[in-house]
């Protein structure tokens, strides 16, 4: 954009927004421009820029997003919404510059509404400060991902993210009772009154998962919850991963723990020997039962006596206590993993008749494909159906190529191997991280035809393709 | 720029960390991304790496306030504060300070403060009193808050404390600490402020920030203070329990607005706590004790006024949610700026304030 054009865009957004919340300084640009995605990170670790905004504005409501995105789109400048940029799949970066449309001064917490449990934010909120509000009033969102003090409401619903109760209570797609949301023509809507009707298609479903590709949430009703009166943790370790599936899917027939973590044989031997002290072969499980004490120890009782059945051992409370208080800890710089090593999160789901089958798909693809890329997996979040597995490669630094495109290479390549491993056995692109930059290529291999149905929103609702350019394929 | 190792060691750390963004005063207030400890850590890493030039990120270090929430919450131990008055001492060496903050520098050089202000009138009865003990107001008070001042030194006559007030030790080195880092300034002013001071048998410190000062980084900087060395609260509760000052346990509910620097630094969150149960009742808000939010920085309001009254406003939020109606400051700052933004209904008292109420 020439400099006066530039000028020109620069006072017509001061004018929308106020000055004071438009910012063409290098310090906003610049950490704009880095989120949570591995490459960004290893571009920045190596003293390189990213690609850069040219404005970052931070509206305050939907009526100033609504004048952000008219100016945009009669500009046609590519607008990039950013939360708390605690993504992993590079969503926020804003790769085509422009706008970036930064979402944490719609923090507003409007009703903890204790009648219908639910709290009506600003889609900017950080989850934490939204759980803060609901525990003022002795409730609790139990939406818990390690990333509750890092990322937004916005976020999470844009990503579809999941939190460690989620087994229990459901991810955040199943937590959001309504939305209000800005179209890329500066268009102000809500979604239905109610989340659960037979008014035609699902608007919040829409919506959630879209990445800031179709519009860009600016406020929403989030379910709240009674803190449970009672949480207990139980420890399991199984000879193998395939007895603790079992096992597993014959509890969930009968009631949802709110924890249930297995972790595969490396994971145990790796990960949680050295944090949670478990010094065992096997697969190691953890559990969570929570709620009225009562039922809790019904619940537990069930538990036992399946697992028992499956010749699980027993390794009593202590281990999941631990982990409990240490989960969020892993996440921490120096205890998990971090640059310069190269590591990614290919979490994918699948029906139990399937994921297994995935798991070693995806373990064998990337061993057998890349030299010194080491796998390692959970599964966590566990349905009726199916569960998720949260898989991680490692590469460590010695073999992290120096020169940073060559990384990237490799980093892209070992993606593709992983989730086309996925995608052959029955799995899906991501299971709660999202597409973004990262996995677009991939989407139209999922979907096949289906994609058709995402691109037609697109251009209806999007015609000028100015909302978050180059993210989820589209 | 060339910062120790320990610097970039902890700039390496947070600039990819995310974890403790959700308790920064600054960033809760403006919701600006860069008012995180992580978005500072990664701009001073490019400069590091000479990606970035320290003049277009150098602002960024003057909105944080230093009030360590951020290295409380953090797990791993990792102190951003550290870095940020680092690299504001390389930024006065390498002349690329904010004009801002350059003008600030050029008020405490022509006036002694940055305030650029003159002890209020009402001031001038209480100086030159000889005694033992000196009350060390310190330049917030002293410039910004005087009746705080007033009332301190009323309460402390009430004990039959007859406290000396000096304009000039009043400046322990903390403003300049805040703006510079450790710089031969800063060091300046602490060794005039440690000769004045060992004048005196017993010095009482009013503000926390400079209480802090003298205990921690003197120390640390082997700056000798031989008197006797009590925060204010602590000096009140000896005079409590030492039947010097008779308190009545009203009926008022009262909240304390933890400062961060006896929160945290000093790690002292019962004494006010003490002292409010001597008059009243205590009703704990969001964010207390150790997890202490700040409600406002004096220095940093000259030059983001907005922003201050909005980290203030913030801390109402807090107060009101849990129906805390008469919030305690133990620090002028706070008390300044919770006055200023006081909504209806409501009202802040000093721990001064709150004791002369239930003599
Ligand atoms: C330490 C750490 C641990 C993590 N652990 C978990 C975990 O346990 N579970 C989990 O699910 N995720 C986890 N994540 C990933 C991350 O928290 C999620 O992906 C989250 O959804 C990102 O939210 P954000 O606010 O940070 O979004 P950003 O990174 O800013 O943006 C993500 C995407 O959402 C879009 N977007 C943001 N706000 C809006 C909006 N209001 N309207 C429309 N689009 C929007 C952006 O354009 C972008 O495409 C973790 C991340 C970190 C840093
Ligand atoms: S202080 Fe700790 S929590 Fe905060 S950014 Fe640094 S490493 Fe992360
Ligand atoms: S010291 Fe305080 S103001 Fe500075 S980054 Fe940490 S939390 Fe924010």
């Amino acid at each position: 954009m020439n400099d006066f054009l530039f000028t020109q865009v620069l006072t017509e957004l001061e004018d929308a927004i106020g000055r004071e919340n438009c910012s063409t300084k290098e310090i906003d640009r610049v950490t704009h421009s880095v989120d949570y995605f591995w490459l960004s990170r290893m571009w920045a670790d190596r003293g390189r820029r990213m690609p850069e905004a040219d404005f970052v504005v931070s509206p305050k409501d939907a009526q100033e997003v609504s004048k952000v995105l008219k100016i945009a789109n009669y500009y046609k400048i590519p607008v990039t919404t950013w939360g708390g940029g605690g993504g992993t799949q590079g969503g926020a970066i804003p790769v085509a510059g422009g706008i970036v449309l930064d979402t944490k001064r719609m923090d507003k917490i409007y009703d903890v509404n204790t009648d219908s449990m639910y709290v009506e934010c600003g889609a900017g909120a950080i989850y934490k400060h939204v759980e803060w509000a609901a525990n003022e009033k002795g409730c609790t969102t139990m939406h818990y991902p390690s990333s509750l003090t890092c990322s937004t409401v916005g976020g999470f619903l844009a990503h579809r993210g999941i939190g460690v109760v989620s087994t229990k209570y459901g991810k955040i797609d199943d937590m959001a009772l309504k939305l209000e949301v800005v179209l890329p023509n500066g268009d102000i809507i809500e979604t239905s009154p109610a989340p659960k009707h037979a008014a035609g298609p699902d608007l919040n479903q829409i919506f959630i998962g879209s990445e800031g590709t179709l519009g860009i949430i600016t406020k929403a009703q989030m379910r709240i919850y009674e803190q449970p009166e009672s949480r207990k943790f139980r420890g399991f370790l199984f000879k193998d991963m395939h007895s603790a599936f079992l096992a597993a899917k014959e509890v969930l027939q009968k009631f949802k723990p709110s924890v249930m973590r297995l972790f595969d044989e490396a994971e145990t031997v790796s990960l949680i020997k050295k944090i949670v002290g478990v010094q065992k072969p096997g697969a190691f499980m953890t559990l969570a039962y929570e709620g009225p004490k009562e039922l809790v120890e019904v619940e537990e009782k069930i538990v036992l006596s399946v697992f028992g059945k499956y010749g699980a051992e027993d390794l009593g409370s202590e281990y999941g206590e631990k982990w409990w208080k240490e989960k969020i800890t892993f996440f921490y710089p120096g205890h998990m993993l971090d640059i310069p090593q190269m590591f990614g999160t290919m979490d994918t789901i699948a029906p139990y008749d399937k994921i297994e089958k995935i798991y070693w798909a995806m373990k064998k693809a990337i061993e057998t494909q890349f030299e010194h890329v080491k796998f390692i997996a959970h599964f966590s979040h566990w349905y009726e159906w199916g569960c998720m597995v949260y898989d991680r490669f490692i590469v460590e630094k010695e073999f992290v190529p120096e020169d940073p495109a060559e990384a990237m290479r490799l980093h892209n390549r070992i993606w593709s191997v992983g989730v086309r491993a996925a995608l052959e056995n029955g799995g899906v692109v991501n299971d709660h991280h999202g597409v973004g930059l990262k996995l677009g290529r991939l989407m139209k291999e999922q979907y096949g035809p289906a994609m058709q149905v995402f691109e037609g929103l697109k251009k209806s609702l999007d015609p000028n393709g100015i909302m978050n350019p180059f993210k989820l394929g589209l | 720029m060339r910062v120790s190792e320990n610097t970039n060691y902890i700039l390496d750390n947070c600039r990819f960390c995310w974890m403790c963004r959700h308790v920064c005063p600054i960033g809760n207030a403006t919701g600006q991304e860069r008012n995180t400890a992580r978005a500072r850590a990664l701009a001073v890493s490019m400069v590091s790496r000479g990606a970035e030039k320290l003049e277009n990120v150098v602002d960024n270090l003057y909105e944080c306030s230093l009030c360590g929430a951020c290295t409380n919450n953090c797990m791993t131990g990792f102190d951003p504060k550290e870095f940020v008055q680092t690299v504001k001492t390389q930024a006065v060496l390498e002349g690329c300070i904010p004009p801002y903050i350059a003008d600030l520098l050029k008020k405490y050089a022509e006036t002694g403060n940055v305030y650029g202000a003159k002890a209020d009138g009402s001031l001038s009865p209480l100086f030159g009193k000889k005694s033992g003990t000196l009350f060390l107001a310190g330049q917030d008070a002293l410039y910004c808050a005087p009746g705080c001042v007033k009332e301190a030194l009323d309460l402390l006559s009430r004990a039959g404390v007859e406290a000396a007030l000096d304009e000039k030790a009043c400046d322990t080195g903390a403003a300049m600490w805040f703006l510079t880092g450790k710089t031969e300034e800063t060091r300046a002013a602490a060794e005039a402020c440690a000769k004045i001071l060992n004048g005196y048998r017993t010095v009482v410190v009013y503000d926390p920030a400079d209480l802090k000062l003298l205990l921690h980084e003197y120390k640390e900087w082997g700056i000798g203070v031989h008197a006797e060395i009590v925060g204010f609260n602590a000096f009140l509760l000896g005079l409590i329990r030492g039947k010097k000052l008779g308190v009545k346990k009203g009926k008022n509910v009262y909240t304390v607005q933890d400062n961060y620097a006896y929160a945290r630094d000093l790690d002292d969150t019962e004494t006010v706590r003490s002292l409010v149960e001597c008059a009243g009742e205590n009703r704990e808000m969001l964010l207390f004790g150790k997890e202490a939010n700040l409600a406002g920085h004096l220095v940093m309001r000259t030059y983001m006024p907005e922003v201050q009254r909005a980290v203030a406003l913030k801390r109402w939020e807090n107060a009101n949610n849990m129906e805390c109606r008469t919030v305690v400051t133990e620090n002028p700052a706070e008390y300044v700026l919770l006055k200023e933004t006081c909504p209806e209904g409501s009202r802040v008292i000093s721990v001064e304030e709150m004791l002369l109420e239930n003599l």
